[in-house]
């Protein structure tokens, strides 16, 4: 167990950032930066590039899922979803390894991940490996920028993968 | 004693609706109404934003037809700036056919959404089927080779909006006067003839015939169902060219009755003079009339039925979509459709058309050329500007007005949505009448019945009211004495 994996709670999956520095990894920040903390998952890539991390790996902001993303990810090995959170069992973040199943969550607005992956393997033959960071928002009104524990909690979650990934040289990567 | 009836999944529109049916003591359906209850803010806060953001910023109404509405606010601003009808210009031919290209890919994606991920399932599962299977997710674990071929197609359709917008949401191509971009000889090629993950054009076709032929099998074996579910009256309205034939991007209103006479036909810059909006305390969508007949004969039906109902016919550089018509007029011996089902029929009739004027443009050599923008005079500011396009959900028009500094006053937004908003309720009513009069139990595939009937227009109530926030539909069914008696909802 590493360092990082015991100064977190163990509920909280350990993935290696350095593993998605690859053409066929896929970090997918879901949200919108015009309704504040739905901005998160937009904003774990702003960091990711602000700090040149998994720069050869594919980073795509979108504002929603949709099912021709099944297409997408089945190209990939590896995908990591970013998304907000309003869940209040949420302390700051979760990280979570995600399985493809079909939940019947579709609409023309939104689709779940997990119901992305099953649409993957089921229309495509096969689904990535995937894991999903949500992180704990607070406000949504039609305003730019993070609230103040948005922004703690996202500096909560790049630490933590930071810490896993980036052990020996977390001194050089920066939170915003 | 009332009791509350939960559903999940529910129902599939854009937007914050609510439907009331009100049962007498013998359960015979009194009233029904469709109820919008969003609140409108798009119109308020771009007074004061610069002319030229308006274009940009009213496309985030929606992340469905967001190219409709970028596309009818450049058509508004050609005419502030003195580019449009009040100068007798038009933008150049090239710039004109990359807003088309763009368009058209909206519509083809749009109408994939609708048709085959909101629609299609119910018509393979039928409406009494499990909710958790008559959703384009049960239609993944029953036909993944179909879902497999709609992804690429709407992925095919994302891609056209991509390469002409910028991005795949929320792009910008039109400005005041023009385009900023055309397409390279790369794009078009991959475009046309696709590539490892992209359907060429051809293929595009072929998949919207299979989207078309769908249709066909559903109507042969459910043809009486079919076509009794809310046959509804009303006028049908479109933007027609000189020919009076159906313009997605450009033309005059024309209005057609049950015969197809025409009602009445105008520059659509007149359209004030024309119609009237009445408004009711239990909704904050407007029903929109001819003034000329008053609100109960003067309401339209737009988007894909009251389009095939208006236009004459499709041209001959879209041969297969121009079959399809014909065959779709012959259905009614050239009367108006009023067939609220059929509306699903003029959908994949539409889409094939896209795709075919999709093809003729790619094909144009025009979309290569490096003139797009018109810059005129300060002098020929006018200030105020409409525009008007056929969204796939049906005529758009956006209206400004902008003072000297260039900033906008006014703004008034008239959606396919509210057109339709009688006509929707008049298909609530009819389904109310049909499946839920005198029954005893009011069963989940009951309620599912008025969802099918409303989703049939494909409606945006978000884009309706102008709205901001999240959007879920309600049904509720009251006595007499206005307890409630069954409810649905998300």
């Amino acid at each position: 167990m590493s360092v990082a994996a015991e100064r977190f709670p163990l509920s909280r999956c350990a993935i290696d950032l350095r593993d998605y520095d690859a053409p066929d990894c896929l970090i997918y920040g879901i949200g919108n930066v015009g309704r504040q903390d739905d901005g998160l998952g937009w904003a774990f890539i702003d960091w990711l590039e602000n700090n040149h991390l998994c720069t050869r790996g594919e980073r795509l902001r979108h504002y929603q899922l949709h099912l021709e993303d099944a297409d997408l990810i089945h190209r990939k090995r590896r995908v990591l979803f970013v998304d907000a959170t309003k869940a209040a069992d949420v302390p700051d973040f979760q990280l979570e390894e995600v399985h493809p199943r079909m939940d019947f969550s579709f609409t023309s607005h939104a689709i779940s991940v997990p119901a992305i992956l099953a649409t993957a393997r089921q229309c495509f033959g096969q689904a990535p490996t995937t894991h999903l960071l949500t992180i704990r928002g607070y406000a949504w009104a039609l305003q730019l920028g993070l609230t103040p524990g948005a922004k703690r909690n996202l500096e909560a979650a790049t630490a933590y993968l930071a810490s896993l990934s980036f052990q020996n040289h977390s001194s050089g990567v920066r939170s915003r | 004693m009332s009791r509350k009836l939960v559903i999940d999944p529910v129902t599939r529109i854009e937007g914050h609706g609510k439907v009331t049916v009100i049962l007498d003591d013998d359960n015979r359906v009194m009233d029904a109404k469709l109820h919008v209850v969003e609140f409108r803010g798009f119109e308020k806060f771009i007074q004061g934003h610069p002319y030229w953001e308006a274009p940009m910023l009213m496309q985030r109404i929606c992340g469905i037809c967001f190219v409709s509405h970028h596309l009818c606010g450049a058509k508004a601003l050609d005419d502030i700036v003195g580019v449009g009808h009040a100068s007798g210009m038009r933008i150049l031919p090239a710039a004109e056919k990359i807003r088309r290209l763009g368009h058209y890919g909206q519509q083809l994606q749009s109408h994939t959404t609708a048709y085959f991920y909101l629609i299609v399932p119910e018509m393979l599962f039928g409406m009494d089927a499990p909710p958790e299977q008559r959703n384009v997710l049960g239609l993944v674990e029953a036909n993944p080779g179909l879902v497999k071929r709609v992804v690429a197609l709407r992925k095919w359709g994302q891609e056209v909006i991509k390469t002409v917008f910028g991005k795949r949401m929320h792009g910008i191509s039109s400005v005041p006067g023009g385009v900023n971009k055309h397409l390279s000889i790369e794009e078009r090629d991959r475009l046309l003839k696709g590539g490892d993950d992209l359907l060429s054009v051809d293929q595009v076709i072929e998949y919207a015939l299979e989207g078309l032929e769908l249709f066909y099998d559903f109507h042969e074996k459910h043809r009486k169902e079919v076509d009794s579910f809310a046959e509804v009256p009303a006028l049908n309205l479109s933007l027609v060219d000189e020919e009076g034939n159906v313009d997605y991007y450009h033309g005059k209103m024309r209005i057609v009755d049950k015969n197809k006479s025409v009602i009445a036909e105008f520059d659509y810059h007149d359209y004030l003079e024309h119609f009237a909006e009445a408004t009711e305390e239990w909704s904050y969508m407007k029903f929109p009339y001819l003034k000329a007949l008053g609100r109960e004969a003067g309401s339209v039906r737009v988007g894909p039925l009251g389009r095939v109902n208006v236009t004459r016919s499709y041209g001959e550089n879209t041969p297969l979509a121009k079959a399809a018509l014909e065959r779709f007029h012959d259905y009614t011996d050239g009367k108006a459709n009023d067939m609220t089902l059929h509306t699903n029929w003029a959908r994949a009739i539409e889409i094939l058309h896209s795709a075919e004027l999709i093809k003729e443009l790619l094909n144009d050599p025009a979309l290569q050329e490096e003139s797009l923008t018109l810059t005129p005079p300060e002098s020929a500011w006018t200030g105020e500007g409409i525009g008007v396009v056929e969204a796939p959900r049906g005529t758009l028009l956006h209206h400004y007005r902008a003072n000297r500094e260039g900033n906008v006053t006014f703004a008034n937004l008239v959606v396919a949505t509210t057109q339709n908003n009688t006509v929707m309720n008049r298909t609530v009513r009819s389904v109310a009448d049909k499946y839920l009069d005198g029954k005893a139990e009011i069963t989940e595939g009951m309620m599912n019945a008025i969802e099918v009937g409303i989703r049939a227009y494909d409606p945006c109530l978000s884009c309706a009211t102008h709205a901001m926030g999240q959007m879920p539909l309600v049904i509720s069914v009251y006595d007499t004495d206005g307890r409630l008696i069954d409810e649905r909802g998300r």
